[in-house]
């Protein structure tokens, strides 16, 4: 991650560079950065509840500021300290993967200049990069839950089709019929499609029980 | 002239990111991972219900070499599944080592001349691969290898992200194909069972035997059996 800043520094031309990420309850905190100066420190840990990352976290979208000294008004914590720590402009792009927000790369500048287009769209790719390398490194236990959800959701519906074969086989029906009839025994007896299908792949339940519910 | 290069492969990358919220993600991914690497097509490969099933393909011959993997039961994308290593073969033609003797000429008869396979994981969660061929033999490079990585771990993330949006019980919308695309082949397994008293999974096993023996697809012999045009025992 500290790697991921100084690419930034020499990439796009800035002073500095910092991570910031939300730790789940919605705050920022400063993940790395490109110098541990207590100035620095102080321009990352002001921006928890204001400034450039914070709009740019709530928002989803880049935000750019070319002239810190005009925006006491917009950021009146923030603007006066990076100001004093000799920083002129500053960019945020979010870092973000289909919609979710996860936190901001923060870019300051020297000088007053806006960046260009072609570096604005090298920095929201290091943001890009950066999110997948963190997602890697927090998501493991979620990753369980979820691999564990999508194995059973894929294995109920797969029963499912299973299931109108071995129907539609012993009833001689088409697969299409033999779904009706499954349906329909499993309304009636008020229990989960997905459940009434393992029980006939797995020879609990009979094709011959579930036609005995007919209309 | 190398930040100009290292700017261009970054925006590559953060392209196959971007493509995660297309609206059939996977789709896009397949076709950023295509523009930018030097491949010639790539699918998404998942696991499902014993079967490697493509969620997405970028092309017919990538879609291809994923049936032919699916029916013959071996090739890059079984391995890598397997291993949760990165499985290639640079020049089918002449191969490095002996392997996969029935997909190997059927995947060159297909238009492929190399193939690669990613696997696709988050730890020791394994969900399938990402696969590539190429149409000229050679190997990717150092550089395009760890690329292809980290669009690998890309897929990981959407498929969660999208299995994570979905109702509890239920499978993400954009997981569909991962069903309905093999749907046929569920429910010959199921018929195949009861014509010869066994378990679905072995059911499967005779199908896909039957379809290597008869130089067919999985899908297509599938298709005969639900039909009720073959029987099998």
């Amino acid at each position: 991650m500290v790697l991921l800043t100084e690419r930034c520094v020499e990439l796009l031309d800035v002073s500095a560079a910092g991570l910031l990420l939300s730790d789940g309850s919605g705050a920022l905190r400063l993940m790395a950065a490109t110098s541990e100066a207590t100035e620095m420190v102080e321009l990352f840990q002001v921006q928890s509840d204001e400034g450039p990352c914070c709009d740019c976290f709530r928002s989803g979208v880049p935000v750019n500021a070319v002239d810190l000294t005009d925006e006491s008004e917009r950021w009146p914590r923030f603007a006066p300290v990076a100001v004093a720590a000799g920083f002129h402009a500053v960019s945020a792009f979010p870092l973000r993967l289909r919609g979710q927000v996860l936190g901001a790369l923060n870019l300051f500048r020297t000088e007053p200049v806006m960046p260009g287009r072609a570096d604005m769209a090298t920095a929201q790719a290091l943001a890009d990069v950066a999110t997948i390398a963190l997602l890697q490194n927090r998501a493991i236990t979620v990753s369980h839950e979820l691999n564990e959800q999508l194995e059973h959701a894929l294995n109920s519906r797969i029963a499912i089709e299973q299931a109108k074969g071995v129907i539609a086989e012993r009833l001689t029906c088409g697969v299409d019929e033999a779904f009706s009839r499954l349906r329909r025994f499993s309304r009636n007896g008020q229990r989960r499609l997905s459940e009434v299908a393992r029980d006939v792949v797995e020879g609990r339940l009979t094709p011959e029980e579930i036609d005995t519910i007919r209309r | 002239m190398t930040a100009q290069r290292d700017r261009e492969r970054l925006q590559r990358i953060a392209a196959v990111v971007s493509a995660a919220d297309a609206s059939d993600p996977a789709r896009a991914i397949c076709d950023a991972c295509v523009a930018a690497l030097p491949v010639a097509g790539a699918s998404i490969v998942l696991t499902a219900g014993g079967i490697p099933t493509a969620l997405a393909s970028s092309d017919a011959v990538a879609a291809r070499i994923e049936e032919l993997q699916a029916t013959l039961g071996e090739g890059p994308c079984a391995d890598a599944c397997e291993s949760g290593r990165p499985v290639g073969e640079p020049d089918l033609a002449a191969p490095r080592r002996a392997r996969w003797v029935a997909f190997a000429p059927a995947a060159l008869a297909a238009g492929a001349a190399a193939v690669f396979a990613l696997p696709v994981r988050i730890g020791a969660v394994r969900l399938g691969a990402l696969t590539f061929y190429r149409s000229r033999a050679g190997d990717l490079s150092d550089e395009q290898h760890v690329d292809a990585r980290l669009m690998a771990d890309v897929v990981a993330h959407v498929v969660l992200a999208i299995q994570a949006q979905a109702a509890p019980g239920t499978l993400g919308p954009a997981l569909e194909p991962l069903v309905g695309h093999r749907a046929v082949v569920h429910q010959a397994s199921g018929m195949v069972s009861v014509q010869l008293g066994v378990g679905v999974g072995e059911a499967l096993v005779r199908l896909r035997a039957h379809a290597f023996a008869a130089g067919r697809e999985l899908g297509d012999v599938a298709a005969d059996v639900v039909a009720r045009r073959l029987r099998l025992g």
